[in-house]
C-alpha cells in the first residue's frame, strides 16, 4: 500500500507535533524534581527560603530552555524545512 | 476617577478592536509576523544597517530606559522616594545584589556591574514591550491611516540575541585571558590531576562547552520569546480560524499564554540571561586557589 497525498506537508506537521510532545517529557520531569526538592528543603530549613528560591528560578529557566530547543527545531521543520 | 478609568478602558478596547474591521488578511501566516523588512534601507558596503522592525523596537526600549532614568534622577531624587524613584531604586538594588553581587568576585564587581545591569534592563524592557500592541505589523494599513497593530519582540530575532550573547562571550574571554593569561586560560579548562590519556578528550569537551555557552545563551532567550509569541498567535488564530463555539475555547488558552508570558517569562528570561552572563564572567575572573 503506497502512501498518497502530500507527504512533505504531512511530515512537517508530524515533526512539529512530535518535537513539541517529546521535547516536553524530560523538562517536565526536571522542573517537577527541582520544585519538589525546593519544597523539601524549605520544609527542613524555612529561613533559607529566599536564597533557595533564587536558585530554584535559575534552575527552572535552565531546564525550561530544553523544551524550547526541541520546540524550536519543530518550528524550523514546520516553517522552513 | 472611576469614570475616567472606565472610559479609558473602553477607549483602549475600541482602539484594539477597530483595526480588525479596517484590515483583513486572507491567509493566516504566523511566521510573517516575525519577518523583518527594511523600513529605512541603510547600506554601508557589505554591512546592512537598515532600520527594520527589530531595530525600531530596540531603539524604543533604549529610549524608554534612558528617558525614565534621566527623568527620575535629574528631576531630583528625594529622601521620601516617589513611585518612579522607588521602582528605579528597586531595579538598581536587584541588579546590584541579586545579579552582580551573587556571581562576580569582589574585585571585578565595579568593572562588570554596569554591563550586567544594562544587559538585564535592555533584555527585560525589550521582552516586556513585546506584549504591547504597536502599529508595526506587516499587513495592510488600517483604513490607510496607521499600520496594523501587532506584537513583536526584538529578542525573538536570533540576530539580536546572538549579538548580546556574543558580547558576553567576548566579555568572559576577555576576563579569562586577563586573569590567567592566554595559555593559562586553556590550562584552567582541564582540572589538575587528570591522567595523560584522558586529557585531550576532556580538553576538547571543555573547549566545546565554552562555545556552547554562546549558543545556549542566545538560543535560550530567542526560543523562549519566539515560542511564547507563536503560542499566543496560534491560540488566538485557532479561535478565529475555527470560529463559532469550538473557537471560543481557544480564547482562555490565548489569554493564559499571554498573561503567563508577560508576567513570568519576560522578566525571568532577562534575569537568567544577565545572571548566566555574570556567572560566566565571574567564573573566568576567579583566580586559582
Amino acid at each position: 500500500m503506497a502512501l498518497e497525498g502530500d507527504i512533505v506537508a504531512a511530515s512537517k506537521v508530524l515533526t512539529l507535533g512530535l518535537a513539541t510532545g517529546l521535547g516536553a517529557i524530560g523538562p517536565g520531569i526536571g522542573v517537577g524534581y527541582i520544585f519538589g526538592k525546593t519544597i523539601e528543603s524549605v520544609a527542613r530549613q524555612p529561613e533559607l527560603r529566599g536564597d533557595l528560591l533564587s536558585i530554584t528560578f535559575l534552575g527552572l529557566a535552565l531546564t525550561e530552555a530544553i523544551t524550547f530547543y526541541a520546540l524550536l527545531m519543530g518550528f524550523v521543520a514546520f516553517f522552513i524545512g | 476617577m472611576r469614570r475616567i478609568r472606565m472610559w479609558l478602558f473602553i477607549a483602549f478596547g475600541l482602539g484594539l478592536a477597530i483595526p480588525a474591521f479596517g484590515s483583513a488578511e486572507p491567509t493566516f501566516d504566523p511566521a510573517g509576523e516575525f519577518a523583518t523588512t527594511a523600513w529605512v534601507p541603510i547600506q554601508l558596503g557589505p554591512i546592512d544597517l537598515s532600520i527594520n522592525k527589530a531595530v525600531f523596537y530596540m531603539l524604543l526600549s533604549s529610549l524608554i530606559i534612558c528617558v525614565f532614568c534621566l527623568v527620575v534622577v535629574r528631576g531630583g531624587m528625594k529622601m521620601r522616594p516617589t513611585k518612579a524613584q522607588n521602582i528605579l531604586e528597586m531595579t538598581y538594588e536587584f541588579a546590584e545584589q541579586q545579579i552582580a553581587g551573587v556571581t562576580l568576585p569582589e574585585r571585578v564587581i565595579k568593572k562588570w556591574f554596569p554591563y550586567l545591569a544594562t544587559l538585564f534592563l535592555f533584555v527585560a524592557v525589550n521582552n516586556l514591550i513585546s506584549f504591547v500592541p504597536l502599529p508595526t505589523a506587516p499587513h495592510s494599513d488600517t483604513f490607510r491611516v496607521v499600520g496594523d497593530l501587532g506584537l513583536y519582540a526584538a529578542t525573538a530575532n536570533i540576530n539580536v540575541t546572538f549579538a548580546l550573547a556574543l558580547m558576553t562571550f567576548v566579555a568572559f574571554l576577555w576576563e579569562g585571558f586577563g586573569t590567567h593569561g592566554f595559555i593559562g586560560y586553556f590550562k584552567t579548562l582541564v582540572p589538575a590531576g587528570v591522567s595523560k590519556g584522558l586529557m585531550p578528550f576532556i580538553f576538547a569537551l571543555e573547549l566545546m562547552s565554552q562555545f556552547l555557552r554562546l549558543i545556549s545563551l542566545s538560543v535560550r532567550l530567542f526560543a523562549n520569546m519566539l515560542a511564547g509569541h507563536l503560542l499566543i498567535i496560534m491560540a488566538a488564530g485557532f479561535s478565529i480560524l475555527v470560529g463559532s463555539f469550538i473557537g471560543a475555547l481557544g480564547i482562555p488558552f490565548a489569554l493564559f499564554f499571554y498573561v503567563f508570558e508577560w508576567v513570568l517569562v519576560a522578566g525571568l528570561q532577562a534575569f537568567i540571561f544577565a545572571l548566566l552572563s555574570g556567572i560566566y564572567i565571574g567564573y573566568a575572573a576567579q583566580s586559582e586557589h
